[in-house]
């Protein structure tokens, strides 16, 4: 045992003592509490909770080696992971919230009074969050593995158990206020890293103001290389698959499940606007940084690795060639090792440039943390999402309206083991990389919720029918363009996997409104409901007049 | 106490919020889409050491996002004043009209 293994470890334990205190703590009692949080969450806390719950392995351990890897190209990531927040706080949080719904599913049944379209919705859930959860395990695989250096498989087997122990017995309550603590914990771990490098590299303690010069500069090592510049635009994908990609990843935002359920837990629509204006804020903190990480690291191995010889690489080399995920290979046969001979993947960049910059063993120790944190937070938010698509809206809506709270949490704690373990059996050999996985689980929400959502909510004559429609159509269109991109090659205008939201999406408003308005329209009173979620709380819609509660 | 109101009333608030929405996502779409789109020509300016796509994609989208839900959060609560709306009358009612469970 290394002087780094234990102090990765024990800030690691460190916080997750900190996590368990507060989830036993807050344990749930009833069931308002375990999936709303008892609807009294302030939105600044909300905020916190959210971004905790947004800011998954992908964000944290992906985003920057993404965006390193594709230059400009990747930014896509940074717009559309952002950008959702004005779709979901203008269109549809505030809604939502209105309607007073416990779940997204459960406002599909109420609105369109169909427990089939319930049903279709809450299969959708569990495959987005399911989907998306499979990225969030092989994320904290490879954060146990690198750490104990065993393999990743295991490291996948001991997340699984973590996260199945505290989603199951703190409920969203638990879950809302330790997300504010793993937030803490994420952020101040992503940061500290960037800002040293920041003084390391330009001796400006803000690596938001001084990377400009590093992304300058990185492209004229690549023009010296004759290589394509880091900067320029559209050179790994057509400006097509750019757009369709942000896109995707906004609308997505905006149909995400588990993150609209947080909206669910504040007290009024105006607490939903500020919930998405503190949420986006602290999310922004990480998303700021991810290029400056990805230029820093860049700038880092162009400089300081590249050129080296060969047999005196540092040792943090030996590492992480051992995990299968770095190669360094003299092709030329110089004994030097030069930049196009060094192959890095995505998820460790965040990882290993702690290492590489020599940032000291409590850096690493604390980026470690953080990167679990990312990865347990949102698995806990997926798994509440999961959880209460079934034990709230199948059994109970469903199979069983006359359960008790307690059978009802109990079939809530056993969906969660269950999920998690399913979860984790697919994440052991994972069909992808972990921001392609979660890409995916985008996609589907944008073919599906998306329009499910915004037309439910802004277009009264949208009937049963048409949602059911709309629903099935877009999950189709999405699901078969993943397969065709990824595994047949088969692309429209270059868009490939990652940006087949957008086809779901036009697939879904199409069919939607067509079947809706070759159907008979919703009865006056779904239609007044649906006027209703115009306004405020206090006012009240109902037969054409418009009443004040004061 | 519950009193009937003017719908043209109601009818005013849902315009004045919707009209503001709108703007604020034209502006939303210039800083992303827009820029996207005619992000050749706009990599010949600089900014801050970036070229300028670079610079909104990586960082002024993100700001005038940020920008755009604050400012939606105040002026809401400024049209909300304007029609007299209470929020603490708010959360007592949001506590109520919960669906049953």
């Amino acid at each position: 045992m290394d002087t780094q293994f234990i102090t990765s470890m024990a800030i690691i334990l460190a916080t997750f003592a900190l996590y368990i205190f507060i989830a036993v703590y807050n344990k749930a009692k009833a069931t308002s509490d375990f999936y709303v949080a008892g609807r009294g969450v302030p939105p600044i806390y909300n905020g916190m909770a959210i971004g905790a719950d947004w800011m998954s392995a992908a964000s944290f351990i992906g985003m920057a080696g993404t965006i390193m890897m594709l230059g400009y190209d990747g930014l896509a990531y940074i717009m559309g992971w952002t950008g959702g927040y004005l779709l979901l706080t203008f269109l549809l949080a505030p809604q939502l919230r209105k309607s007073g719904s416990y779940t997204v599913p459960e406002f599909i049944g109420d609105r369109f009074k169909s427990n089939t379209a319930l049903i279709i919705a809450a299969i959708c859930t569990m495959i987005i969050s399911f989907t998306y959860s499979i990225g969030q395990l092989s994320g904290s695989g490879v954060v146990i593995g690198r750490l104990f250096e065993i393999d990743a498989k295991l490291g996948t087997m001991i997340g699984v158990v973590l996260i199945a122990i505290y989603a199951a017995f703190g409920g969203m309550k638990g879950i809302t206020w330790t997300q504010v603590a793993q937030y803490i914990v994420l952020i101040v771990a992503y940061l500290v890293p960037v800002i040293f490098m920041s003084l390391q590299i330009t001796g400006n303690p803000l690596p938001w103001l001084s990377y400009g010069e590093i992304v300058g500069k990185l492209g004229e090592l690549d023009r010296e290389l004759g290589l394509s510049e880091y900067f320029a635009p559209f050179e790994k994908g057509t400006k097509w698959q750019f757009l369709a990609l942000m896109f995707t990843l906004m609308a997505g935002t905006a149909g995400l499940p588990h993150v609209i359920a947080r909206f669910y837990t504040v007290s009024t629509m105006k607490a939903a606007r500020w919930s998405g204006a503190w949420a986006l804020l602290f999310i922004a903190l990480l998303y700021f940084s991810a290029p400056a990480y990805a230029a820093f690291s860049r700038f880092i191995l162009m400089t300081q690795v590249a050129g080296s010889k060969i047999a005196d690489l540092p040792a943090w080399t030996k590492t992480w060639v051992d995990t299968g995920l770095l190669k360094v290979a003299d092709t030329s046969g110089d004994g030097i090792l030069q930049w196009n001979e060094l192959i890095i993947a995505n998820d460790i960049v965040v990882m290993a440039t702690p290492e590489i910059a020599n940032l000291g063993i409590f850096v690493i120790g604390l980026v470690s943390a953080g990167a679990m944190a990312a990865a347990l937070s949102t698995a806990g938010g997926l798994l509440i999402a999961i959880s209460s698509a079934f034990a709230h809206d199948i059994y109970y809506r469903i199979l069983k309206p006359d359960a008790t709270d307690k059978q009802r949490l109990k079939v809530g704690r056993i969906t969660i083991v269950v999920a998690t373990l399913f979860a984790g059996i697919v994440a052991l050999d994972p069909p992808g990389a972990i921001t392609q996985i979660v890409a995916w689980a985008f996609a589907i929400a944008t073919g599906t919720f998306f329009p499910a959502l915004v037309l439910g909510v802004w277009w009264k004559r949208a009937n049963a029918q048409g949602l059911i429609a709309g629903l099935l159509v877009g999950l189709a269109v999405t699901l078969s363009y993943i397969f065709a991109a990824k595994y047949g090659g088969f692309t429209i205008l270059g868009i490939i996997d990652t940006g087949a939201g957008v086809f779901g999406a036009i697939a879904a408003f199409a069919a939607n409104i067509i079947v809706s308005l070759a159907t008979k329209p919703p009865s006056q009173e779904i239609q007044d409901a649906v006027i209703n979620l115009r306004y405020p709380e206090q006012m009240t819609y109902k037969d054409g007049e418009v009443y004040m509660n004061e | 106490m519950v009193k009937k109101i003017d719908k043209s009333k109601a009818d005013a608030y849902f315009r004045e919020k919707n009209t503001y929405m709108i703007i604020y996502f034209i502006i939303w779409a210039i800083v992303s889409y827009g820029v996207v789109l005619f992000a050749e020509p706009l990599s010949d300016i600089y900014f801050n050491g970036f070229p300028f796509h670079y610079f909104m994609g990586a960082q002024g989208a993100l700001a005038v996002f940020i920008i755009l839900l604050f400012v939606n959060a105040v002026v809401g609560d400024k049209i909300d004043k304007k029609y007299g709306i209470d929020e603490k009358r708010n959360e007592e009612i949001g506590r109520t009209t919960t669906v049953d469970h």
